[in-house]
């Protein structure tokens, strides 16, 4: 509650789309905040304005809305994982959303017959595809409750029984399907692509996917949120032979991308660099973050030097293989995915800190056996204190999102130390992945 | 112990770890976020650990899982 509070005030909401289920929370969302004005979907709270579901519903016209925007204007503004301890609001232009949903649109043939999933949640980038290229293309979206997301095999019912024909989710809920969903009992026979994005999907996995689904094509997403989706890679086969993860493909329509070194320069073809990303797409900024902004771009003057092109900096490590497609090799950062989403570990690291009882904290990933990771964290406690992992991981759960909360806290008297004095991060991380493999 | 009342108490320990005060058989699992996929994954193991039951895979689905009470009457039948 602290985060959405945060949010709230970070960027002046005011109106809070809800129902009369969570009005206890709104309330404590008003007083934590006090600026918000209106509840959209609540019945009555004293001091709002609130509008019911049957007023929206008697309110609402066919007619457009009577209001003057550009595709430059901002449209909405998703907030993810910063590294200080705080998230960072990635502002989208009706422009970068909507490059993104009509090149998906037209790239996977969306028409109105058909029926997309919606897999993610709303304040995840995933879900854009779901709602902006299926609204695009007038197709329809099924929106599937969050509680089946945790059943395979009732995923695998509603896939069925709904004739899905396009599917987009991280890599891990499809694994899941494939190993507990029972999806060769499934009559799948509408679906016509499956589309995975947020993190690399283990070749070994992907192969008994495409081997289950033979008449489905397959599509292998990539951006960060800043950039929609900004590189795509069709799955037509797997060599047999190789578990060598799959590249990231090609830049979509209307992209220009670069791979630099560390001195901005563009590194020698197949060299490993930072990949930058330039066009219609692209983010128009972080919310109230100049600083972030500043860094977040590099600027390639043009035009005698009168004007510059912008590029966003993925911090994410690439070389272009010899087909011209782009190979993921890693964060510059200490950025990881678990489960598909996006943490900093410095924000968790910062979370912990901000316990009294703690002096030092470490967090980093443990892989988790299925091509993710799980969080893990140690900590040391202050002189003449002590601290227990359940304590750490309700004062972590209360200020971060569930998926960032470490599934284990090690407490240590002391931690070990680098030659140059510093916390041994690999150590512990070490000593917490093979206690997770016994 | 009844099943209910140890899968309660198995929640309650080790898949809240002290989050939530109160729990009750009725209680929603799966909207309040009291359980995860992760979780569901080791109550499966548990329920075949403690009371040797295997749930097989088609059963892990919402409808069994949605609360304690309708995880008892699912076990019921074994």
């Amino acid at each position: 509650m602290s985060r959405i509070a945060y949010v709230i005030r970070d960027c002046g909401i005011r109106h809070v789309i809800t129902n009369d289920m969570k009005l206890d929370q709104a309330d404590l969302l008003a007083e934590d905040t006090g600026e918000l004005a209106c509840l959209i979907g609540a019945t009555e709270r004293e001091g709002m304005t609130c509008f019911s579901w049957d007023d929206v519903y008697v309110a609402a016209t066919d007619a457009a809305p009577d209001i003057e925007l550009t595709e430059q204007d901002l449209a909405y503004i998703l907030y993810t994982s910063g590294s200080t301890g705080t998230p960072k609001g990635i502002m989208h232009t009706h422009r970068s959303g909507l490059s993104f949903a009509i090149w998906a649109a037209e790239t996977y043939g969306l028409t109105p017959d058909d029926r997309v999933s919606n897999h993610a949640p709303l304040h995840f980038d995933l879900s854009t595809f779901d709602f902006f290229a299926t609204a695009v293309a007038a197709a329809t979206t099924v929106i599937i409750p969050e509680a089946i997301t945790k059943f395979p095999a009732s995923l695998s019912k509603l896939m069925q029984d709904e004739k899905l024909t396009v599917w987009y989710s991280v890599p891990f809920a499809l694994m899941q399907l494939m190993e507990r969903g029972g999806m060769d009992k499934r009559d799948l026979s509408a679906f016509r692509w499956i589309l995975f994005a947020g993190e690399v999907f283990p070749t070994k996995h992907l192969r008994n996917l495409l081997a289950a689904l033979p008449n489905v094509r397959f599509s292998n997403l990539y951006g960060p949120t800043e950039t929609n989706v900004c590189t795509y890679y069709h799955v037509d086969s797997l060599p047999e032979d190789s578990d060598e993860p799959i590249p990231i493909g090609k830049p979509c329509a209307n992209l220009e991308s670069l791979i630099v070194d560390a001195d901005d320069k563009p590194v020698a073809p197949g060299a490993a660099g930072e990949l930058l990303m330039r066009g219609g797409v692209v983010m128009y900024g972080y919310w109230g973050r100049p600083d972030l902004n500043e860094r977040g771009f590099y600027r390639r003057p043009v035009f005698g030097g009168h004007f510059s092109d912008r590029f966003y900096r993925t911090g994410d490590l690439v070389e272009r293989l010899p087909d011209g497609n782009l190979k993921y090799l890693g964060r510059k950062d200490r950025q990881i995915k678990t489960r598909g989403y996006r943490v900093e570990l410095d924000e968790v690291e910062v979370a912990l800190l901000s316990h009294e009882d703690v002096d030092e904290a470490a967090v980093f990933p443990v892989p988790d056996g299925q091509g993710s990771n799980l969080i893990a964290a140690a900590v040391t406690p202050k002189e003449g204190t002590a601290v227990t992992p359940e304590t750490l991981i309700n004062h972590v759960a209360a200020r971060l999102p569930s998926y960032a909360v470490p599934a284990n806290v090690r407490v240590y008297e002391v931690f070990p130390r680098t030659s140059t004095g510093k916390i041994n991060r690999r150590e512990l991380q070490a000593q917490a992945i093979a206690e997770s493999e016994t | 112990m009844d099943r209910e009342n140890i899968l309660l108490g198995y929640i309650k320990d080790e898949l809240l770890r002290g989050r939530k005060g109160d729990l009750k058989a009725v209680d929603d699992l799966l909207s309040n976020g009291i359980i995860d996929s992760l979780g569901i994954l080791q109550m499966v193991a548990f329920i075949e650990e403690r009371f040797n039951i295997q749930v097989p895979d088609e059963d892990v689905v919402f409808e069994n899982f949605q609360s304690v009470k309708a995880l008892s009457d699912y076990l019921a039948q074994y």
